[in-house]
């Protein structure tokens, strides 16, 4: 599967450089992330619960870090697997200075995926992985206006990281919204069973 | 006799039972004590196994065992092969390689078993599948089947120099010859892929060794109880007569489930034997996807030679055919699309050069059609460029190149998947497409009402084809017969059933010979404690093999009724009659006994039966075709396609079917519809997606989709009689002829509703996405 797109940082490139370079942030923009440890400079390994469709679990992986042109540029590559199955990808990130304070992020890459994730959820997975980076990024760029605001007003700004719950909701209004825009109106029942659904699983789990 | 069973519309003796859900399935067995298990599958298609650590699974609670291929020790080989490679042809190359239990160094396909859970239950033993942890190197997969055949393509087995599982030639006349002297030469590329079977249940197994009477019984989703049983007894070192395997109702075979040995058959028996306690395992549908084998993928580039009048010369085909990870079926499909694809036609001249190729994919062994749609595609898609070139009538050209009634038995001087010569015994084929376009109205639909419809813009198709369908081939089935004491009669026999009918239309066999109701009769198929010769159920056999069989086996018991009944009744036997459950004196109806007092008359317990003879009034029968009987028939149908959806509407469905003596017509309609609905699937809706990694892309029902109520239409049945003159009843096979000819008539009705695009369709499965993508290449043009 290719990955590929931009997004727009309302903030310098140093600090988006800082920020999506910082584990603990990274953890947080993409709930799920049990955990994000750095074992060297430029490795991570962690834990993050995925879910796609109707496929859920646990997966345990590796990010490294290289090619690194701070604050220019990265190579991203993961390896995760578990339970779902397992993902294997190398992105391509690009961070480019649009002059006006804000910072366009570019990104490509190859996703391989397999086991019950691809079998199961692949109608599912291009969507899903679209709409889980927009998700994350938002976050990220939440977090970066909290920064810039805390540098320029001399005063914390609190930023609250969605919880699992706020960022699976988003990311299935997200998806239900595209899916929208192509079909028809059976999709409107179909994504909101499918929030609801997310939604309970996930409060059931932690009712539990 | 009175009144005759065999042909009547009887309803079927054994609805009751399964509408009310008091029929037996394997996952119906309950005993005490009972353990369950979940298989760990490979995520890869194509890797090493560096290790498995499957110690924190064995420490979860409520897990009994978890078994790895090294704890099989010397138990652990590959399964035989199920069927050797045809010795009567010459040249002929195949590599053996087959399945095994447990992977022990390389993963070759995905969902490939790499260990067992043996729980206290299903739930325990799936969560312990999470403790465990593998190590799997992953290689590059191979899996297209052209690719895999290129020098450099990855090996699916490291000991062979190529992924060349087989290779094999078979020839009549001489076809370079045929196309020097052709009109004409038509040459398609022709490409196949694969469906699944689909069957509504899943395969399940319940295996218990019970120590004590030292007797292993199994419960499998079986379509061939003995030959499992057979084999599991010698992988075991047991007696044969100390396993019995019982296959119980069945929901939907189509296959599949006649592929032993299927690693979990292995795998449970043999935990069963190591624990001394019942295990089940029932597959769920994304293991269905996985774990159960599949059919149809296959490349032709393909040739037709024929005069400007149409009449065939020649066909030639070289084809590869994917196999799949492993070969354990042997050349069966590729044998019956080389022998499916002269189909109906006096071909003189024919050339079919098979490779086999190893891919990493599920392994592959016979869907119903079993290899023979793809032969009837090929042909029948031929003769409709071949008619179009020509500016020949699509019924015409098959008219002119029928093998006419006269010319039976016709031999096509190749071997089929029996390794037999490849004969076809009788048929009329002329006669079934002459019915199929009368009952569509062909003539009257392409001169008056096609031509007001495409006037209002509406694309609407008419297509037609025929096929043959070789069936009921041998080796052999047995049954025995018996006249219980009171009255009523048992009957077994070796093949298993999976919803075909077979406790009403044998029981319409044995009723004709006994002067019984075929509800008198009690049936057991499928049992190897209650009959344990024969092979099983596949190749549309068991309207030919088995019915056969228990016809001789009824016959004999008739015979011995009568020579019993002749002494008893003081008259000869020629003047007794079978009526009502007695035997009676044709002229004199009250000198009559009845069947149950004269079965107990032939099982005395005082007094001497005679020296020679046998007690009881039974008797058991076998009956093997020489060569196999060759059904045939017409399928026309009308369609509407949406060319801005792409979705299609089947406005109407006709078929011709002969498949001989009718042993009850309403089975043989309720086979067809089944097959049809099947073959629909595989005309426009099912396939399976492996992407280039070997991953199967749509393993669940949300995503591959089989034809629902919405998408098979109401199907007209019309019938030929053309009795086999191989068997005495006349029958001949109908169980795969439904599906056979459907993506051939798909794809002819496509073109002919999209006529002002002028397509050529040469694939299945199409669907609407790649139809869409047809017309927008047309469109381009």
């Amino acid at each position: 599967m290719k990955i590929a797109g931009e997004y727009v940082f309302n903030g310098p490139r140093e600090q988006v450089w800082e920020l999506v370079r910082d584990p603990e942030v990274l953890a947080t923009a993409l709930p799920g992330t049990q955990s994000l440890n750095p074992v060297s400079e430029n490795e991570y390994e962690g834990e993050m619960h995925v879910r796609v469709g109707p496929v859920a679990g646990v997966f345990s992986g590796r990010v490294v870090a290289s090619d690194e042109v701070p604050p220019e540029s990265y190579t991203l590559t993961v390896e995760g697997k578990g339970a779902p199955g397992f993902a294997k990808g190398t992105g391509h990130v690009q961070l480019i200075d649009q002059g006006d304070g804000t910072t366009l992020m570019k990104y490509e890459g190859e996703v391989q995926i397999g086991g019950r994730i691809a079998s199961v959820g692949q109608r599912l997975m291009d969507s899903a992985s679209k709409s889980m980076i927009r998700q994350g990024l938002e976050a990220l760029n939440k977090a970066l206006e909290a920064r810039v605001a805390a540098k320029s007003g001399g005063q914390e700004v609190e930023y609250k990281p969605p919880s699992e719950a706020e960022f699976a909701a988003a990311v299935a209004k997200d998806m239900a919204g595209e899916v929208l825009l192509s079909s028809r109106l059976i999709w409107i029942a179909v994504a909101v069973v499918i929030v609801i659904v997310i939604v309970a699983v996930i409060l059931i789990g932690r009712g539990g | 006799m009175t009144e005759k069973y065999v042909g009547q519309r009887m309803t079927r003796t054994e609805d009751p039972r399964l509408l009310t859900g008091q029929a037996l399935f394997v996952d119906d067995v309950e005993i005490p004590g009972m353990l369950h298990a979940a298989f760990l599958r490979s995520d890869y298609a194509h890797a090493r196994l560096r290790s498995i650590d499957v110690s924190a699974a064995r420490n979860r609670p409520g897990v009994v065992a978890v078994y790895t291929a090294e704890d099989m020790e010397d138990a652990w080989k590959p399964c035989p092969p199920l069927v050797i490679p045809p010795p009567t042809v010459k040249g002929v190359l195949f590599h053996a390689r087959t399945q095994v239990p447990l992977v022990k160094d390389k993963v070759r396909l995905l969902g490939e078993p790499l260990a067992v859970v043996i729980a206290e239950s299903r739930y325990i033993a799936e969560d312990a599948l999470e403790d465990i942890v593998v190590d799997l190197e992953p290689l590059e997969a191979v899996v297209d089947l052209e690719k895999a055949l290129e020098p450099g393509a990855p090996l699916v087995h490291d000991d062979l120099d190529s992924n060349l599982a087989a290779h094999l030639i078979q020839k009549k006349g001489d076809y370079a010859a045929a196309r020097e002297k052709a009109d004409v030469v038509i040459k398609r590329r022709i490409v196949i892929d694969r469906c699944a079977a689909g069957a509504m249940e899943n395969r399940g197994i319940v295996a218990y060794w019970d120590e004590k009477s030292q007797q292993l019984t199994i419960w499998d989703t079986t379509q061939a109880p003995i030959p499992i049983r057979n084999g599991l007894a010698g992988m075991f070192g047991l007696s044969s007569h100390q396993v019995r395997v019982i296959a119980p109702f069945v929901g939907g075979g189509f296959g599949p489930k006649v592929m032993m040995f299927y690693p979990e058959e292995v795998l449970l028996t043999w935990a069963t034997l190591q624990l001394g306690r019942p295990i089940k395992w029932i597959e769920d549908r994304r293991e269905n996807f996985l774990a159960t084998t599949q059919e149809r993928g296959q490349v032709h580039d393909a040739e037709i030679a024929l005069t400007s009048d149409g009449r065939i010369l020649g066909v030639s085909h070289t084809f590869i055919h994917d196999t799949g990870a492993y070969d354990p079926y042997g050349l069966t499909i590729p044998l019956n699309t080389q022998s499916h694809a002269m189909s109906a036609y006096d071909v003189p001249n024919y050339y079919s050069e098979l490779k086999v190729a190893f891919t990493n994919k599920m392994i592959v062994t016979p869907v119903r059609g079993a290899g023979r749609p793809q032969g009837i595609f090929l042909m029948e898609r031929l003769l409709d460029v071949a008619a179009k070139e020509l500016g020949i009538d699509r019924v015409e050209i098959r008219k002119r190149n029928f093998i006419p009634p006269d010319a039976f038995p016709y031999n096509h001087e190749i071997i089929d998947q029996a390794f037999a010569a490849l004969v076809f015994d009788s048929g009329n084929y002329l006669a079934g497409l002459e019915k199929a376009a009368a009952m569509i109205g062909y003539d009257q639909f392409i001169k008056e009402e096609q031509p007001r419809l495409r006037a209002e813009g509406r694309h609407v198709g008419i297509g037609i084809v025929s096929f043959v369908e070789t069936t009921g081939v041998g080796p052999y089935e047995g049954a025995r017969i018996t006249v219980e004491t009171d009255g009523k009669i048992s009957a077994a026999t070796g093949v298993g059933t999976q919803g075909q009918g077979h406790f009403t239309s044998f029981a319409q066999v044995i009723a004709d010979q006994l002067g019984v109701s075929p509800r008198d009769i009690r049936l057991v198929t499928g049992d190897t404690s209650e009959f344990h010769w024969g092979t099983g159920t596949f190749a549309s056999r068991g309207s030919v093999v088995a019915a056969n069989a228990i016809h001789a086996a009824a016959k004999a018991v008739r015979t011995k009724i009568l020579k019993l009944a002749s002494k008893v009744l003081e008259a000869p036997e020629e003047e007794l009659e079978l009526v009502d459950n007695q035997v009676r004196v044709a002229d004199i109806p009250h000198q009559s006994i009845s069947l149950g007092e004269l079965a107990v008359m032939a099982n005395p317990l005082r007094g001497a039966v005679e020296p020679g003879t046998e007690p009881g009034l039974e008797a058991t029968a076998y009956y093997g075709p020489q060569y196999g009987a060759t059904a045939s028939g017409s399928h026309a149908m009308i369609i509407e396609v949406d060319p801005e959806t792409m979705m299609v509407e089947i406005k109407r469905y006709v078929t011709v079917e002969d498949c001989g003596t009718m042993l009850n017509p309403l089975i043989v309609e309720g086979q067809v519809h089944g097959g049809v609905a099947l073959g629909i699937g595989n005309s426009y809706y099912e396939q399976l997606i492996y992407d280039e990694n070997g991953q199967l892309l749509n393993a669940s029902l949300a995503d591959y989709l089989i034809p629902t109520a919405s998408e098979v239409p109401r199907i007209e049945v019309g019938h030929e009689e053309t009795r086999s003159p191989l068997n005495e009843l006349g029958s001949k096979g109908a169980g795969e002829a439904g599906c056979i000819p459907v993506p051939a008539l798909f794809a002819q009705a496509l073109e002919d509703a999209l006529a002002d695009y002028d397509i050529e369709i040469l694939e299945a499965p199409m669907s609407p996405n790649k139809l869409f993508a047809l017309l927008q290449g047309k469109e381009k043009e």
